[in-house]
């Protein structure tokens, strides 16, 4: 996106200008906002602020991980650098070897250090077991398999109830 | 919930009272968390995210979360009422516009709220008027104690709480305080302070993240990162900044009484002026007089109001609130004489 002002530069300063009410969205070049004087403070929302860190910083080819897709949600090492987002719990473990440097650049950490929940996940094998069982449970109903979406139904209730 | 019934009051991070509370209106700490066996909300089908609403707000209610506490289903909410939800920092803006079923659950104080499926599963959230950070920390860390007794969440040994954003991961806690700082702003030394809490891993915004001018000289304050430092230390680190910040203000404050009180007493009677007589006001102009209003009340030279009268009105002028107090879709023109007319009958017209 190019600069609205002098609309030669790129725009890196997207800034929400409230007008009688209104919000606008304006894009500007980083020289036109000191001109302008918009720049401080950041007036980019937190989100858009990490994804651009996260676009920047996210190890770029890790060539071990092109063909890895998560075997319960599906979501992808291009997929993530992409949207900045992981799709299930799983993915941290499966694209460990680029999220950990990936973390030490912007959490400057890999390791959690605080609270831990009352009730972790004790049993990390039944939970994939019932992502699986959902991931093919959707499946069943999008191709409208539906004896075997019952199936998987009862199946999906009975490793619950056996919580 | 009647929203229309919160709309003619303000919640508890309006209230004007607390500690220092000439200065920080609220404190307010979030905590992102999820449940192990579904996936991230953005990758959940529409079957899932009905599935876990059900089940979450359930768990979220039996933890007790408040006095009156509902939940509030958002898929089916009219733009005007979600929009409502934002201004009060109920919900955030993406959860205003997700799809699917999402919704939120919150007291009738209005000091807790928990949005479900947002980009977390949850999004739980504490307030407290005033500067009391750690009795904010205390309240939200009890509160998902009790609802992790009801859920697991998803969360690993060497990661903390998994989130579907990596830089939310470890304590899932964002911790902001927001600040009232018109002196600094008025002697144009706020840039500098802005660059000095950045340079101690703070993130600095508006009241909802806009620039400087259209915000009232209200800045929000909250860490950037939340790996590899415990939620405590996360909270002392702005509990320790913020007094530094009060000071500067606090001197700036006094130095313009000293060496210019006349044009600052000007400064604040007009604008009090102004927003008792105005018939059409735009929310960037109520915004800016607000400002010098609140600055007045705390500096004693307005006596007639109190600080959660001026506090209130920064939320319940924006366009969201007067839609809500109306019970109608305003244009922004009607919107305007709208605006003028509930401040002028809320001050006290001239
Ligand atoms: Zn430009
Ligand atoms: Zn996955």
């Amino acid at each position: 996106m190019l600069c609205e002002n002098c609309k030669e530069r790129p725009a890196t300063f997207h800034v929400v200008e409230i007008t009688d009410g209104e919000k606008r969205e304006v894009h500007l070049c980083e020289q036109c906002a000191r001109d302008k004087k918009v720049a401080l403070p950041p007036s980019l929302s937190l989100n858009e602020i990490l994804s651009s860190l996260m676009e920047a910083h996210a190890e770029k080819d890790v060539p071990e991980l092109s063909d890895v897709a998560c075997p319960d949600c599906g979501m992808t090492y291009a997929e993530f650098r992409r949207t900045g987002r992981l799709g299930c719990q799983r993915d941290y473990a499966i694209f460990e070897k680029a999220l950990l440097p990936f973390l030490e650049k912007i959490q400057g950490a890999t390791n959690h250090k605080g609270k831990t929940p009352r009730r972790a996940t004790q049993d990390t094998g039944q939970a994939t077991e019932l992502l699986r069982l959902r991931r093919e449970l959707n499946d069943a109903i999008a191709s409208e398999r539906y004896e075997e979406a019952a199936k998987l139904r009862d199946s999906i209730r009975a490793l619950r109830e056996g919580q | 919930m009647d929203l229309g019934k919160l709309a003619r009051h303000a919640g508890e991070w309006l209230r004007g009272t607390g500690a220092d509370s000439d200065i920080v209106i609220s404190c307010r700490i979030r905590l992102a968390r999820n449940v192990p066996d579904f996936p991230f909300t953005a990758r959940c089908t529409a079957a899932q995210k009905t599935e876990l609403a059900e089940i979450l707000s359930e768990k979220v209610l039996d933890a007790d979360i408040g006095e009156g506490a509902e939940y509030l289903p958002l898929d089916n909410l009219e733009e005007v009422d979600c929009l409502f939800l934002v201004a009060r920092h109920l919900i955030s803006k993406d959860h205003a516009e997700a799809e699917g079923a999402h919704g939120v659950a919150f007291d009738i104080r209005e000091t807790t709220s928990v949005m479900i499926n947002e980009e977390d599963h949850l999004r739980i959230q504490a307030f407290r008027s005033g500067f009391h950070l750690e009795d904010t920390w205390a309240a939200i860390d009890a509160l998902d104690n009790r609802i992790s007794e009801r859920t697991e969440y998803a969360f690993s040994e060497r990661l903390g709480y998994l989130t579907a954003c990596p830089p939310n991961i470890g304590t899932g806690m964002r911790a902001s305080v927001m600040l009232h700082l018109p002196a600094l702003g008025m002697t144009k030394q706020i840039e500098q302070v802005v660059q000095a809490v950045q340079k101690m891993g703070l993130v600095v915004r508006g009241l909802y993240g806009e620039g400087t001018q259209a915000s009232g000289s209200l800045y929000q304050i909250s860490n950037q990162r939340t790996l590899g430092k415990s939620e405590m230390e996360i909270v002392e680190n702005i509990s320790s900044t913020v007094p530094t910040i009060m000071t500067m203000e606090r001197k700036t404050r006094r130095a313009l009484m000293d060496r210019s009180r006349d044009k600052l007493e000007d400064k604040i009677w007009r604008s009090l002026g102004l927003l008792r007589s105005a018939r059409v006001v735009s929310s960037g102009e109520t915004l800016e007089h607000l400002s010098h209003l609140r600055l007045g009340v705390n500096l004693r030279l307005v006596d007639r109001l109190d600080s959660a009268t001026v506090n209130q009105l920064f939320i319940l002028t924006l366009p969201a609130h007067l839609q809500k107090i109306e019970g109608r879709v305003l244009e922004p023109t009607q919107r305007d004489v709208v605006r003028a007319n509930f401040i002028r009958e809320t001050l006290g017209e001239q």
